[in-house]
């Protein structure tokens, strides 16, 4: 890990979005930091953003109204090659159901499923690897 | 017998034998005669019969014949031959291939008669009050699916929520942002809470028992009110009343104060903060017969793509302050069990008007 990351962080949830927030700043991983509520937007900025966009990290939640994250995901792959070539998605949930961990793990626009809360010595340590 | 007489079919060539069968029992059933088993298909299809009666020997085709041709098409039907020879050939063939489920004798008895088709109709009622029974349980089953994995989320989210902000705290030396945390640590715990007494809610709704009483309006809607305009955002909302009642209603208490709550609640929690004046408008109108209830709005309303989807289970409209999407369920299967209905109409950005009918339920 030799540069800093732009993150992006997706959940319905206001204090999740708080939580998550301040621990990306507090890791000294990060150097922005960009919060959505909600899928749908989030999506319409990536697509209008693809030019300007830096390389980016996406914290995606699972469980939220009207676009969940594996809708997100599917509507995702749609998107242009060269938006997808900046992007790297983590799945980041409470969830424990195993179809939920199945289907997370065999998206190929999902590099993993992490389990809230967030441990950022983990996330760390993935990215060491994925990116 | 208070419910529709049984519906049969019989078939035979002689039309003396249908007629003398019509004569001894129209009055007690429903019953459609035809010498040709070409015309009993058509029946057939225009029909919904519980029981055929076929002769063995027919032209065109034998009575076993028919039954084997019919079976697959029609399985819930009750099958009888009527059979002049003691044709044990015939019998033992129908038996084997389970095409029959009783043999009459001509000439046939009255009693015996009589006996074969009640029997017969006892079985048609049984296996489709067993096929009831199965597609409820398959309902139920799926339900159950759903309400464990959306349950298992909503009682994990805030668990872990609570958990992402401890480990927040432990890396914060500011003691002063300590507090910030216990409050945030606070709400969530709160919203946890309010999803468990939602569940045992729904529990008590589905399995509980009823208590039927009086209902008095006023006191139901006080009691309600009293606990929520405590909750932090109740804010400036003004909730006023209009209960005419008209003689005594009876109903399940228990009930109405999960439909009021969960309402009042809601109106609560999607108020518009644009609008200067929040209020929640409840009207009430008793008599022995029904209740009818409106709780009026002007909070942010319901977009129309989420009308019909709203009494889902677990179904969040976009809102994100929304909460586990049980509420609203447990409202829709309350009124379903006291029998009444439920309407909504709402405008985005304007407000909501529900709308309930309830049968007073007096024995």
């Amino acid at each position: 890990m030799d540069h800093l990351l732009d993150v992006i962080l997706i959940d319905d949830s206001a204090f999740d979005l708080f939580i998550y927030e301040k621990l990306l700043q507090k890791s000294g991983l990060t150097r922005s930091v960009k919060t959505f509520n909600s899928a749908r937007e989030a999506l319409q900025y990536l697509i209008a953003e693809e030019e300007r966009l830096p390389e980016t990290l996406i914290l995606l939640d699972l469980q939220m109204p009207d676009m969940n994250g594996f809708e997100f995901v599917d509507s995702y792959d749609n998107v242009s090659d060269r938006l997808k070539s900046k992007i790297k998605i983590y799945m980041l949930s409470s969830t424990i159901d195993s179809r939920d961990i199945e289907r997370a793990k065999s998206s190929p626009n999902i590099i993993d499923l992490l389990s809230k809360p967030l441990d950022i010595p983990l996330l760390k340590d993935r990215l060491s690897i994925g990116l | 017998m208070t419910e529709k007489p049984i519906r049969i079919l019989y078939i035979d060539d002689e039309e003396h034998n249908l007629q003398s069968f019509k004569a001894s029992f129209r009055k007690q059933w429903d019953i459609t005669t035809t010498i040709s088993v070409l015309e009993a298909e058509e029946l057939l299809t225009k029909k919904d019969f519980n029981i055929i009666l076929a002769d063995q020997r027919m032209p065109i085709m034998t009575g076993v014949q028919f039954f084997e041709k019919i079976r697959d098409q029609y399985p819930n039907i009750i099958r009888i031959l009527i059979t002049g020879h003691t044709d044990i050939g015939a019998a033992i063939d129908a038996i084997n291939k389970g095409e029959v489920f009783r043999f009459i004798d001509k000439p046939w008895d009255y009693v015996y008669v009589e006996n074969a088709i009640t029997h017969a109709f006892d079985i048609y009622k049984t296996r489709e009050d067993l096929k009831q029974r199965n597609i409820e349980l398959q309902k139920a089953n799926e339900e159950l699916d759903k309400f464990v994995y959306s349950a298992s989320h909503d009682l994990r989210a805030p668990l872990m929520s609570v958990l992402g902000i401890v480990n927040l705290a432990l890396m914060e030396e500011d003691l002063k942002s300590q507090n910030e945390y216990l409050e945030l640590i606070r709400k969530s715990v709160k919203k946890l809470d309010t999803f468990i007494i939602n569940v045992i809610d729904y529990y008590k709704n589905a399995r509980g028992v009823a208590v039927i009483t009086d209902i008095n309006f006023d006191e139901l809607i006080t009691e309600v009110q009293a606990t929520i305009q405590y909750l932090p955002e109740f804010g400036n909302l003004r909730i006023t009343s209009e209960i005419d009642e008209k003689g005594v209603f009876r109903s399940d208490v228990m009930k109405l104060r999960i439909i009021f709550s969960n309402l009042i609640n809601n109106s609560v929690k999607f108020q518009d903060p644009s609008k200067a004046d929040p209020y929640i408008h409840i009207k009430v109108e008793s008599t022995p017969e029904y209740a009818r209830i409106i709780i009026q709005d002007n909070g942010m309303g319901i977009r129309e793509i989420d009308q019909d989807k709203i009494f889902k289970m677990f179904y969040r409209a976009g809102a994100t302050n929304s909460g586990s999407g049980i509420g609203l369920y447990i409202v829709h299967e309350a009124i379903t069990k006291l029998e009444g209905t439920i309407d909504i109409t709402s405008t985005y950005g304007e407000g909501s008007i529900f709308e309930i009918r309830i049968p007073s339920i007096n024995k």
